[in-house]
C-alpha cells in the first residue's frame, strides 16, 4: 500500500517530534525508526526528511548537535526542545480529533 | 581496487558543486551516507555493490539539491529559478519590484518638495536642513517596504512611525547657532538611530530575538555594500551623461545636481535593500568574504603601527581629527570582526579566524589605550566641546564592544562559554548603539545649546 504524498507530508512533523521525544537520534537512525514503526509502509526519503529537520530547528521546536558515535564519527543528533513538545501536544490533539471522527463514520456505517 | 574512501569525497564535492548545500547539510547528508554503506556491507554486500545502491536510495544530486532549495525560502534566487511556475512567489517579487520603483520615485520627489518653500539642494543656506533631513527622506520608504513585506500589524506601523515623526519634528525645531557643531552631529547620528529604529522593521516579531537581530546586522552589511555598487552606477551613468552631451554643447549638470543625483540615491538605497532582502543564504554573502580578506591584512598594518610607535617611543600626537582616526579604526576592526562572526555557524568548531579575530581585537584594543591616555589629558586641559565629547563617547561604547567581544573569545577558547553567547553579547548591544546614537542626535544640542 502506497501512502499518498500528501499525508506523508501531513504527518512529518508529529511523527519527528514523537520520535525525538523518545530519544535524541539522527537522520539515517528516524528514517529507519519510522519504516519499523509503520510496518515498512512509511518510507521517507533524505531529500525530505533532513531539510523538514532544518525548518523545525529554525523553528526553535528541536535543536541539533554533533556527537561522535561508537563509530568514531561525527553524527547530527537531534533533540527536541520544550517548544518542540508544547507543538507536539497541540499536533497530537489535532490527530486525535482527525481519528476519532474518522473510526466514528467508519463504524457507524458498520453497524447499519 | 575500489577506494571506498576517494568514491565518497568524490561524491560530497559533486553535491559541493550543485550550490544550495551548507558545509553542515554535506557533513550531515555525508555521515548518513555511511551509516547506509555500513549497513549494507554488514548484511553482505561488497563495498562497491554498497556504495552504488546507497547513492541511489539518497537520490541523484539534482533532486537533493531541489528538495534543500525548496525549504530554504531564504534563498529566494534560487527559489525564482528552480522554480519560475510558483505563482505566489513570482507575484510577490513582483509587488516587491513595484514597491522598490515606486518608493523610489517617491522618495526622490519627497527630497524635492522643500525646493517649493525655497530650500533649493546644493544651495547655501540650505545644506543644514538636507544634512539633519536626509535620512527622514528614505528610511521610512524602507520600513514600509518591509511592513508591507512582513505584514506587520497596525501597533508595528504606528510605533516605528510615532518614532520617526517625533525624531522629524524634534530635529527640526531645534535652532542651529554658529558653527553648527551640534546640528552637524545630530545629522551624522541620526541616520544611524533610524537605521536601528527600521532594523525593528526589518526584523518584524523577531527584533527582540537573537537571530532577528544577527539577520538585521547580516542584512546591513549586505546592504552597505550593494548601495555602494549601485551608487558607483549611478555616478557612472551621470558622467556618461554629463560626457555625451557635452559633445553637442549642451550643459547636463543641472540634471545631473538636481534630478539625477537625487533619485539615484534614494534608487540606489531601496534596490540595495530589496536585494539585500531577497539574497539572505548565509554562504555568499560578500560582507564576510571581504571581511576575511582584510582582517589578516588589517592585523599586519596594526601590529607594525604598535611594533614602530614601541621602537620609536612616538606616542600618537593627539587632536580631535586623530581621536575620529581612531574611532574609524575601531569601527573597521568592528565590522571585520562582525561580519567573520556573521557568517559563522554557531556549532562550528574553533577555526583560524576565531584566533585572528581575538588577536585583532585586542592589537586595537591596546593602541586604542595608548591613544586614549594621550587625549584624555588633552581633552580635559582644553576644555569640551560637542565634536570631542563626541568622539570620546564613540571611541568609549565601540571600545566597549570590542572588550566584550574579546573577553568572552577568551572564555570560548577556554571552553567556559558556548560561541552564542559571542552572538548574543554582540545583538545586544545594538540597544548600546540606539541609545548612544539617539542620546548624540537629541540631547547633544541640548546640552551645548544648540551651538
Amino acid at each position: 500500500m502506497n501512502v499518498s504524498k500528501d499525508l506523508i507530508a501531513a504527518s512529518v512533523t508529529p511523527l519527528l517530534l514523537s520520535i525525538l521525544n523518545e530519544s535524541d537520534s539522527y537522520g539515517y537512525a528516524i528514517i529507519k525508526r519510522v519504516k519499523e514503526m509503520s510496518d515498512n509502509e512509511l518510507i521517507w526519503t533524505e531529500g525530505m526528511l533532513y531539510p523538514v529537520l532544518h525548518r523545525l530547528e529554525e523553528q526553535g521546536l528541536i535543536e541539533s548537535y554533533w556527537h561522535k558515535a561508537e563509530t568514531g564519527r561525527q553524527r547530527k543528533y537531534y533533540r527536541i526542545k520544550r517548544r518542540g513538545l508544547e507543538e507536539l501536544e497541540v499536533q497530537k490533539k489535532q490527530w486525535e480529533v482527525v481519528v476519532a471522527a474518522l473510526a466514528k463514520t467508519w463504524t457507524d456505517r458498520g453497524n447499519s | 581496487m575500489f577506494d571506498l574512501e576517494r568514491q565518497i569525497n568524490s561524491w560530497s564535492d559533486h553535491l559541493r558543486a550543485r550550490g544550495n548545500f551548507t558545509e553542515t547539510d554535506i557533513r550531515e547528508l555525508e555521515s548518513h551516507l555511511r551509516d547506509e554503506i555500513d549497513d549494507l556491507i554488514s548484511s553482505g554486500l561488497a563495498a562497491d555493490e554498497a556504495f552504488l545502491i546507497s547513492i541511489k536510495r539518497l537520490g541523484n544530486a539534482d533532486a537533493l539539491s531541489n528538495e534543500y532549495a525548496k525549504v530554504n525560502t531564504d534563498n529566494l534566487w534560487k527559489h525564482f529559478m528552480l522554480d519560475p511556475v510558483n505563482p505566489e512567489a513570482g507575484r510577490q517579487n513582483r509587488r516587491d519590484i513595484t514597491m522598490v520603483v515606486l518608493f523610489a520615485f517617491l522618495a526622490g520627489t519627497l527630497m524635492k518638495l522643500p525646493e517649493l518653500f525655497g530650500l533649493k539642494l546644493f544651495a547655501t543656506g540650505s545644506e543644514l536642513f538636507y544634512v539633519r533631513n536626509l535620512s527622514l527622506f528614505i528610511l521610512p520608504f524602507v520600513a514600509v517596504f518591509f511592513f508591507i513585506k512582513r505584514e506587520a500589524e497596525t501597533r508595528t506601523w504606528t510605533r516605528i512611525f510615532a518614532a520617526f515623526f517625533a525624531a522629524a519634528v524634534i530635529i527640526n525645531i531645534f535652532p542651529s547657532y554658529e558653527p553648527h557643531h551640534t546640528a552637524l552631529l545630530s545629522g551624522l547620528h541620526l541616520p544611524l538611530f533610524l537605521w536601528l529604529v527600521t532594523g525593528a522593521a526589518y526584523s518584524g516579531k523577531q527584533w527582540q530575538s537573537q537571530m532577528g537581530r544577527m539577520n538585521f546586522i547580516r542584512f546591513s552589511g549586505e546592504s552597505f555594500i550593494y548601495g555602494f555598487l549601485v551608487m558607483a552606477g549611478v555616478a557612472v551613468l551621470g558622467l556618461f551623461i554629463m560626457a555625451i552631451f557635452q559633445s553637442i554643447g549642451i550643459d547636463a549638470e543641472r540634471f545631473f545636481e538636481q534630478y539625477l543625483i537625487i533619485y539615484g540615491i534614494c534608487a540606489a538605497a531601496m534596490i540595495s535593500i530589496y536585494l539585500a532582502d531577497a539574497k539572505r543564504s548565509i554562504v555568499e554573502n560578500f560582507a564576510p568574504i571581504l571581511a576575511k580578506i582584510f582582517s589578516p591584512l588589517f592585523l599586519v598594518t596594526m601590529v607594525s603601527f604598535l611594533a614602530v610607535m614601541i621602537a620609536t617611543g612616538q606616542s600618537p600626537f593627539m587632536e580631535r581629527e586623530f581621536l575620529i582616526a581612531f574611532d574609524f579604526m575601531l569601527g573597521m576592526i568592528l565590522g571585520l570582526v562582525l561580519y567573520v562572526i556573521s557568517a559563522r555557524d554557531v556549532n562550528q568548531p574553533v577555526n583560524l579566524f576565531d584566533y585572528l579575530n581575538l588577536v585583532l581585537i585586542l592589537t586595537a584594543l591596546v593602541i586604542d589605550a595608548v591613544a586614549l591616555s594621550a587625549i584624555l589629558f588633552r581633552l580635559t586641559a582644553f576644555g569640551i566641546t560637542p565634536n570631542k565629547a563626541a568622539a570620546l563617547g564613540e571611541n568609549l561604547v565601540l571600545l566597549g564592544n570590542l572588550a566584550g567581544l574579546a573577553w568572552l573569545y577568551i572564555g570560548y577558547f577556554r571552553k567556559r562559554l558556548n560561541f552564542a553567547r559571542l552572538e548574543k553579547w554582540q545583538t545586544d548591544y545594538l540597544n548600546v548603539y540606539l541609545v548612544w546614537t539617539g542620546f548624540v542626535a537629541f540631547l547633544f544640542p541640548i546640552i551645548f545649546k544648540f551651538v
